[in-house]
Order: C-alpha cells, then structure tokens, then sequence
C-alpha cells in the first residue's frame, strides 16, 4: 500500500498529464509512510491551515487598509463596518492569528514531550523555532495596524520590552519603532514588516521546515531513530500507515473543526476597535498582546542578581531562553525518546510552561498602568 | 609607514596647540573676571549712593506724612525702582544692620523684610515705622521728633498701609488696584475696627503678613486663592476667637463638602470660588438676598441670564440662588431637587396674606438641604405645583431616553459591534439634555420642554442606531449557526469518507 | 476505490454489497453537497467583499469633505461630523479653521454664533475664539482641539492626524 500509486488514466487528468507530467512528483509527495505509533495531534497542519487562512484574509484587507497615522484607523474603521463582510474577514484574521499562536506552541509542546527533535531532525526543530519567531512577530506587527489607543499603547509598552537589552537597548528601541516614539514612521516599519519581510521570510522558513520533514519523514515516538552502523532493535518490525488519503483527510476533518471555530469566534465576539491612537491620552489599562505578557511581567517581577540590574535579567532570560529553544537538539544530548528516560527534560519543560502560565495571568490580572516610567 | 609617522608628528603638534590655546583661553578669561570685578564695585556703589540719596531723602520726608496725607514730595522723590535699588537700601539701611546685629527675633524680622516683596521693592523700614535709617545713632534714627512710630497700633496699621497702597501714581508701576482701603472702610472687619475700635477683627497684617508680605500671586502667600479657606478659617473656625459675635464657626467644614470646595481644595481647580469670591476680600460682607443672584452670577452668566426670564426673578421676595442650592453647602444639582418624597402640608398662611391671597413671602433661605425643594412652597394642590411636575417629568423623559441610549450602545459594544458612530447624536443628545436642565432656571414648562424632547429625539436616533448594531450581531449569529451546521456536514462527508478508507485499507 | 469490489467476496446479488453500494453513493453525494457548500461559503464574502460600496466621501481615508467653500461665506461656520466626533469648521479672519465640536467643559456640541464671530457652547455659555479655538470667556477648563482643514478647489476638507 505504500507503493500504491494514483491512477490517472484518461480525460482532462490524463491531458495534463501529458503536458505536465506530475504524477511522479505528486506521487513521491503524497507517498509516504507514518509510523503507525506517530502521534501528531494534527497541530503542525493546524497551524498550516491557519496560515493559508491569514494569507487569504490579510490579501483581503490589505485591500482596503491603509497604512498611514491619519487613515489606518478610519481605513480599518470601514472595513470593519461598512464593507460587505468585512467584520468577518478582519475578525477571521484577528482570530486565526491568536489560533495560529496557541497551536504553534502546542506544536513545539507535542514535538518536545515527544522527544522527535532529536537525531536526525534537529534541522527540522531549529527551522521550527525560527517560524516560531517570525509567527511571534507577525502577531507584534499587526497588532500595530489598526491604530486605535489598544493597539498604539500596546506597541509602546511592548517595544519598550526591547529597550530593557543591555548596552543596544536604547538603539534597538530606536530600529523597531523608527525613532524614539511610536509615529507613523512605526506604522509603515510594522506594516512593511507584516505584509512583505516576514510573509517571505516565513515561506521559505516553511518550505524548508516542510521539505526536511518529507525528506525524514514522521518520527516514531516510541523509539530513537538507529544511527548509521547501529543496528535496529531486533524482533521490532515497523509497521507503517499510509499518508495519503488517510492521514491528509484525518487533517482535512481538523481544518474544517478549526474553520468552524474561527467563524463561531467571529460572529460571536468580532474584531473590536478602540478610539483612535492618542499618543497624548494614555489609557488606565495598557498592556501588551497576550503572548508578551509572560516577558513583560518577567520584567517587572525578577530581582536584581549580582552586578545585573533587574532589568538586565528579566530581558535576558527571555533571551537566553529563545537561543535555548533554538539549539534546543544540540544541548539536550540525551538519546531517549521515552517520557521515563528524560525526565530532567521534561520536568524544566514544565517547569518553565507553569512559569510562563502563571506570569501571564499575572500580567493579565494587574493593570499595567505606568508605562514603563522605571 | 612614513606617512603615518607625519600623521602622528601632525596630531602631536596639533594636540599642544590645543592645550597652549586652552590655557590662554583661561588665563584670559581669569584676567577678565579680575578686571570686571575689580570696575563694577565701585560703579555699583556710586549708582547705589546716587540713587540710595534720593530715596533716603524721601524716606525722612516721608516719615512725618504717614500720619497725614500720602505726600507729594514723597512721591517726586521717592519713587522706588524695583529691584534695582534693593542693595542700596540694605547698604544705607543702618535699621537693617542694627538690627541684624541684634540677633533673634529681630534678625528675623530683618531677614523676613528683605525677602518680603516689600524689600525686594526697595520698600524700608522707615516707610512704616519712621525714623530716620541713615544715621547709624540710635537716638537720631528712631527719634520720634524725626517721625520715628515704632510698632503700629492696629488701627494706624490699616492707615500706614493705605497711605501707600491708595497712592495711584505711586502704584502704578506695580499693577496693583488702589482701592483697598476704600474697600475695607465698608467691610465688616473695618466697619468694627473703625466705628467700634473691635481690634479682634482682621487688618491687612493679619492676611498679608507683616514684614513677611508676599505676592497675592505667590503661591505660598496666605491669600493665594489655594490658600484662601484656610486663611479665613483661622479666625472664623475658631469658636472661642468669635464668640460674641454670633455667627456659625463650621463654614470651611461645610465648604469642604460642597462642589465648589470640592473643586478647590481637592481638585485645585483655581477657577472655583474661594471665601472671598462670594465675600469680597477686602471688603468682605455676607452677600444679601439682593446682591447673591449677582455674586453666583459672576461665574453662573448662564445660568444667571436663564434665571432673570424666570417668574422667580419677578417677585420681589421671590426665590434666589441659594434658595434652592444653598450657601456653603452647595451640592451638585439633580432631578431629586424637584420634589419631598412625601409632599410637605404647607400652611397657606405661609405664603398669602390670608385676607386678600395675595402673596407674602418671606422665602430667603432654608437651613436643611431637604427644604429646598419646590413643593417646600408649591403646594401640592396648586397649579404651580403641575408646572413643576411637568418640567420634572420633561427632564425624567429626556435623561432616562439618554440613559437607555447610552445602555443600549453598550449592549451593542459589548456584543464586540463598533458603535463610534452613534458618539454624534450621543453627544447632542447629551447637549440638549444639559440645556433642558439648565433651562429649569427659567421656570418655564415650555423652554425646558422644547430642549428635553430635542434630547429625547437625538437619543431615540442613537439608541435606534445601537438597536440596529444589535439586530446585526443577531444575524451573524443566525448565520453563523447556518455555517456552522454546513461546516458539520462536510465533516461528517469526510467521516464517512475516511472509515470507507479504513475499510479498504483493512481489506486490502 | 474498486479494490473492496473485487477483493469482497460474492457478487453484485449479494445484500452486503448493495448496502455498501448505497452507503457509497449517499457519501459521495455528501461529499458534492459539502464541496459545493464550502466552495460557496468562501466565495460569498471574498466577492462580497471586494465589491465596491457606493459611499458618500472617501473610504475611510482620514479626509472628510466638510462643505462647498459656497456653503461657508466669511464670518460663517458650522458643525459636521467627522467619522464619529463632531467638528466646528468656520470661515473667519483667520481663514477657514476647524476645531473639535466637543466643548471642554461638559462635552456639549459648540455652535458658531456669527453675530458675535465667537464659536459658543450653548450648554453654559462658554465662549471659544474662532481664530484658534482658545477659551475667551465663560466655563471651559481649556482650548478646543484644532483639526486641519484644507482648501482644495471649491471644498472644504478635513484631515485626520
């Protein structure tokens, strides 16, 4: 059944055929065999899924959007309730970027308590965790675009994360927003940024995740990838199942929850918007997007350790802890895929997604009112 | 290689001529600090005698005219430069080294006089106490022959002070009205001070300080508006200090409650009124029935134009002001003003002569905030009292439409809807609805009528453009189930589509 | 698809079959109702959306047409809504100004009185200049908000910033 191959016989399928000669390319991609223990909870395709969608709704909007201080809002304004379903399409969009964000990081969660990160694919993880951090900055960018107090004091508190690095602090305040205040000048930077570097950026990311995953093929959870020259457990046959149709279809059903979600989300609680940017009134509750806010309140709540300030370490361990997530595959040496045979592995990995819980409620719970006037 | 070693032979050279021309530079700028200093002194002594000549003068010839007239050679003279002639004063001031030289309270008072705005003025002690302050002998410069006073009584204060302050050429310079003294001789402290020699009540000292006199502008002067409350309340709250003259002590307590001592003394809001902006400062008096529909009205013009159309305006004892809103106790106004939750039993002797029915009244004032209401005087029964039922319920309409509109667009914005179009007609709503209620003052059903149905119009507008917001979400919702329950079908397709699968996996 | 026909056993007679060919054609129209459905579900608002609505003024640009320079002779002015805040624009000496209708004092909609060339909050009398929109007299804490507005042809624009 691996081998099996999609027939493609006559009429309009066999004309193409004729003049594009796929059949072997779509074959060698559709073809493959997953390990009959692979568990993938269907998260990555989710959060792939959830990208088409933000690509198809953010096209749409951009449309009509209008990235300049004096027509952003009123732009944004028209979209949302004068243009034919544009509620939907900016709710949608609003929506499937926080989706996109959640599954994202359950993605990396199953990956991880899995432990197929390791040998061979440690590429497929460091790309991983780029994408991770260009998702990140889509969900800064377009946070920006509707230039409304929610959005513009979001983005000044959460660029003010960035002034907290030692010694560059200051200039890479400057480089993020264009200049020392949030301006139009910002607007452009983000909108550039969200609509043409990081859509590129996350293509290619993507392709190469994706082509290297094809190339390996799923892991199997339950047991180590042998090495070269290393012989196989004996008396273990791997049985395989097919992914194509069955696994592409399991994930079709999941997009198709997923796109069931998204639309109950915006009808029931669509895209709002604020009044308009004010740089001179500032708002009793600022605080930055959700996903920040575990490193916004990190900032606030660590101590000073030796000749560090307390900022120092607040805004390095977010750093550290993003150049630990990347070569994540090359510190963790430990060859086990078993739960039981890591459990110094999982038991940080807890700790710190407990940490990150528990500082984003926190964030969430005390209206962040000084905007970083320490 | 050679080339970089004429780089370093130029820097070198370049370096020492930095530090040569650095040291000329300051041993330049020493020199002329030396120079400059040294040709100053004595210019500023001469310019100090020069003008310190005069002023002396005009202070000897002065002293004598305190108890008289403000003198015109006084004013030829003696015409004091601000600031300018501070020093000299001090230099040929021997009051003011004697003094000093004393030490203890009479250094103080020293050091007070030139920090005041008087020495700072080039105002001396000579042009209060007399004397003579350029001769350094005791017995000359305070002999009385030489017009020398000491420290004046109460009542000559208020004179030594008016001897200046009513002079108009000589306050001009400072932009400063003259009209103090005038203003204090009707004042109720003066009356008492002059007619009754009451030396408890206040004189100018008393609020500007004695030899500590500041700017009314400054705002750590007692009479800075700020400070105003607490300055008369040093005399007024003090129940032993005012016994005998048989008016309350609590009215700073009471002040502090009300919306204009709210306004001041808490939100600093220097546009609100002090004690004297009702009173009078220097001619402080209670306002009377007569003159309080004027006094509010100095702030109130609004208001006080709406007031005056009113029927209340009319009558000669009618209603005033602080009939219905107080004195001290001034509270921020609402519809509960209208009416006693159970309407009082009015006497009609209260209001009509009982022989004729004509009115009698002898409304002014009522000690309890919940007298003042407008069934206190309009009895149930009358026609009067429907008119003010009809104004009431005009407002009632108009305030609780706004309320509603203002409720439902929160609806509508709580159900995630984007409402800011409604802020226009809100807004109007809103602006008709406090120019129904200032219209009340009018007293007249139709002026109030006309705003509150303008009000309840641009709220029903808005409240239909929430309602509307409303109905959309509802439909999305609708729809929404529509969609969903398609998006269910299709999952259910796919089911079905993948167990046929898993059976021709299994079977093949 | 046809490996469960061939590969079962029995023939086309046998009930199993037929009821496995009924269960196959009910899915596979399900399966054309939902592509049809889905399809259309997506189509409907992208058309929707990128059909062009027949607004008055621009789409949401951040410029409002205020008025004919016609409608607005010198020593006149008047209120217009701009997006959802009311705005005063007025020709006087100073050329044609707009400020925030909103009155600093209790929020009420200013006027332009043109007797007395002052832009007046009918609420409690306060009087703002119509030359920069400072306080001239009456209860406002402060001056009205200015917003530009530009001469283009024979119209009156305002422009957000």
């Amino acid at each position: 059944m691996a081998t099996q191959t999609t027939a493609a016989p006559n009429g309009v399928v066999q004309w193409f055929e004729e003049r594009v000669r796929a059949t072997a390319l779509f074959n060698a991609l559709l073809h493959v065999p997953i390990p009959v223990e692979a568990k993938t909870y269907y998260l990555g395709g989710i959060t792939l899924f959830l990208f088409m969608v933000q690509v198809a709704t953010g096209t749409l909007l951009s449309l009509y959007y209008k990235p300049t201080p004096e027509a952003a809002y009123d732009s944004v304004k028209y979209i949302t309730s004068i243009v034919e379903f544009g509620w939907l399409i900016r709710s949608i969009h609003h929506w499937a970027a926080n989706g996109m964000i959640i599954f994202l990081l359950l993605h990396v969660i199953r990956i991880f308590v899995q432990g197929v990160y390791k040998y061979p694919r440690e590429l497929i993880w460091v790309f991983g965790a780029l994408l991770f951090a260009v998702t990140i900055g889509f969900g800064f960018t377009g946070y920006l675009l509707p230039w409304d107090q929610k959005a513009f004091w979001a983005t000044t508190v959460g660029t003010e994360i960035a002034a907290a690095v030692p010694f560059i602090g200051e200039s890479l305040l400057q480089l993020l927003r264009g200049g020392p205040d949030v301006t139009d000048a910002t607007l452009s930077r983000f909108f550039g940024m969200h609509v043409l570097v990081l859509p590129i950026s996350l293509a290619l990311l993507l392709a190469a995740h994706l082509t290297v995953v094809h190339q390996l093929g799923i892991a199997n959870p339950k047991r180590p990838e042998p090495r070269p020259g290393q012989l196989p457990t004996p008396g273990l046959v791997q049985r395989w199942k097919p992914f194509f149709p069955h696994y592409v279809l399991d994930e079709v059903i999941a997009w198709a929850i997923l796109l069931a979600l998204l639309v109950v989300l915006a009808s029931v609680s669509p895209a709002g918007l604020e009044d308009k940017a004010d740089a001179l009134v500032t708002p009793p509750h600022v605080k930055p997007e959700w996903y920040f806010l575990a490193v916004y309140q990190l900032l606030k709540v660590v101590p000073a350790i030796g000749p560090l300030t307390a900022r120092d370490v607040g805004i390095l361990i977010p750093m550290l802890a993003m150049v630990v997530l990347v070569t994540l595959p090359f510190l963790d040496k430990n060859p086990e895929v078993a739960k039981r045979k890591r459990p110094v592995a999982l038991i940080i990995a807890a700790i710190v997604l407990i940490g990150m819980g528990i500082l984003t409620w926190y964030g969430g719970q005390i209206p962040a009112v000084a905007v970083a006037a320490s | 290689m050679k080339r970089s070693r004429t780089r370093v032979a130029f820097l070198d050279r370049a370096f020492r001529i930095g530090v040569l021309s650095a040291c000329a530079a300051a041993l330049a700028l020493v020199v002329a600090q030396t120079v400059l200093a040294e040709s100053p002194s004595p210019s500023a002594g001469a310019s100090g005698a020069a003008s310190g000549s005069p002023a002396a003068s005009g202070k000897a010839s002065s002293g004598p005219t305190l108890s008289g007239s403000p003198s015109a050679s006084a004013l030829a003279t003696a015409t004091p430069k601000p600031g300018a002639t501070a020093p000299a004063k001090i230099d040929g001031n021997t009051c003011y080294s004697c003094h000093t030289q004393i030490g203890g309270a009479q250094h103080t008072i020293a050091d007070q006089w030139q920090a005041s705005i008087h020495g700072q003025n080039g105002i001396g002690c000579a042009d209060c106490h007399g004397g003579d302050p350029t001769s350094d002998k005791i017995t000359v410069s305070m002999d009385p022959t030489k017009g020398f006073k000491g420290v004046p009584s109460r009542q000559q204060t208020v004179g030594v002070c008016g001897t200046c302050h009513s002079d108009v050429e000589r306050m001009r310079q400072y932009q400063i009205p003259t009209d103090q003294y005038a203003k204090y001789k009707t004042s109720v402290h003066g009356q008492k001070l002059l007619l009754s020699n009451d030396t408890k009540v206040a004189i100018c000292t008393d609020c500007h300080g004695v030899h500590d006199v500041k700017k009314a502008s400054d705002p750590t002067s007692k009479v800075y508006p700020l400070n105003v409350p607490a300055l008369c309340s040093s005399c007024h709250s003090d129940q032993k200090y005012m016994d005998g003259y048989n008016i309350p002590t609590d009215q700073l307590e009471i002040y502090k409650t009300s919306v204009h001592g709210q306004a001041l003394l808490v939100n600093k809001d220097m546009r609100a009124p002090n004690c004297a902006s009702c009173h009078g400062s220097h001619d402080a008096q209670p306002p009377t029935s007569t003159t309080v529909v004027e006094v509010c009205g100095k702030c109130h013009t609004a208001t006080q134009a709406l007031y005056d159309q009113s029927r209340h305006a009319e009558l000669v004892n009618g209603p005033k002001c602080w009939t219905c809103h107080g004195t001290h106790d001034v509270v921020k106004p609402s519809e509960a003003r209208f009416f006693h939750p159970t309407p009082p039993q009015i006497d009609c002797g209260t209001c009509h002569n009982l022989a004729d029915k004509t009115l009698k009244l002898n409304a002014d004032r009522f000690q309890n905030d919940e007298d003042r209401r407008c069934d206190t005087c309009h009895h149930v029964d009358s026609l009067l009292y429907s008119q003010a039922q009809g104004i009431k319920s005009a407002l009632d309409k108009a305030s609780s439409a706004y309320d509603l509109a203002l409720t439902r667009i929160a609806a509508a914005a709580e159900a995630g809807m984007i409402v800011a179009d409604a802020d226009v007609t809100v807004t109007q709503s809103k602006t008709s609805l406090i120019q129904a209620r200032a219209a009340v003052h009018t007293t007249k059903l139709t002026e109030v009528a006309a705003k509150a149905d303008a009000a309840v119009a641009k709220a029903k507008e808005a409240q239909d453009f929430a309602d509307a917001r409303l109905a959309e979400s509802q439909n999305r919702r609708q729809a929404m189930i529509i969609v969903v329950a398609l998006i269910a079908v299709t999952i259910l397709a796919l089911v079905l589509l993948r167990r046929g699968l898993d059976h021709t996996y299994q079977a093949g | 698809m046809d490996p469960v026909t061939v590969g079962s056993p029995g023939s086309g007679s046998d009930p199993h079959v037929q009821a496995e060919m009924g269960r196959r054609r009910f899915v596979r129209l399900l399966l054309g109702f939902s592509l049809v459905s889905t399809v259309s579900m997506i189509i409907t608002p992208i058309v929707g959306f990128l059909i062009p609505k027949k607004v008055e003024g621009a789409s949401g640009g951040g410029k409002v047409l205020a008025a004919k320079v016609a409608d607005l002779p010198a020593g006149s002015g008047k209120v217009v809504a701009m997006g959802s805040k009311p705005v005063v624009v007025v020709n006087g000496e100073g050329g044609v100004k707009a400020f925030s209708a909103v009155c600093t004092h209790l929020g009420c909609i200013v006027e332009f009185d043109a007797t007395l060339k002052h832009i007046v909050c009918p609420c409690h009398d306060g009087h703002f200049s119509p030359a920069s929109g400072a306080v001239v007299s009456g209860p406002p804490p402060k001056a009205l908000a200015t917003v530009n507005a530009v001469v283009e042809g024979d119209s009156i624009f305002l422009v957000a910033g």
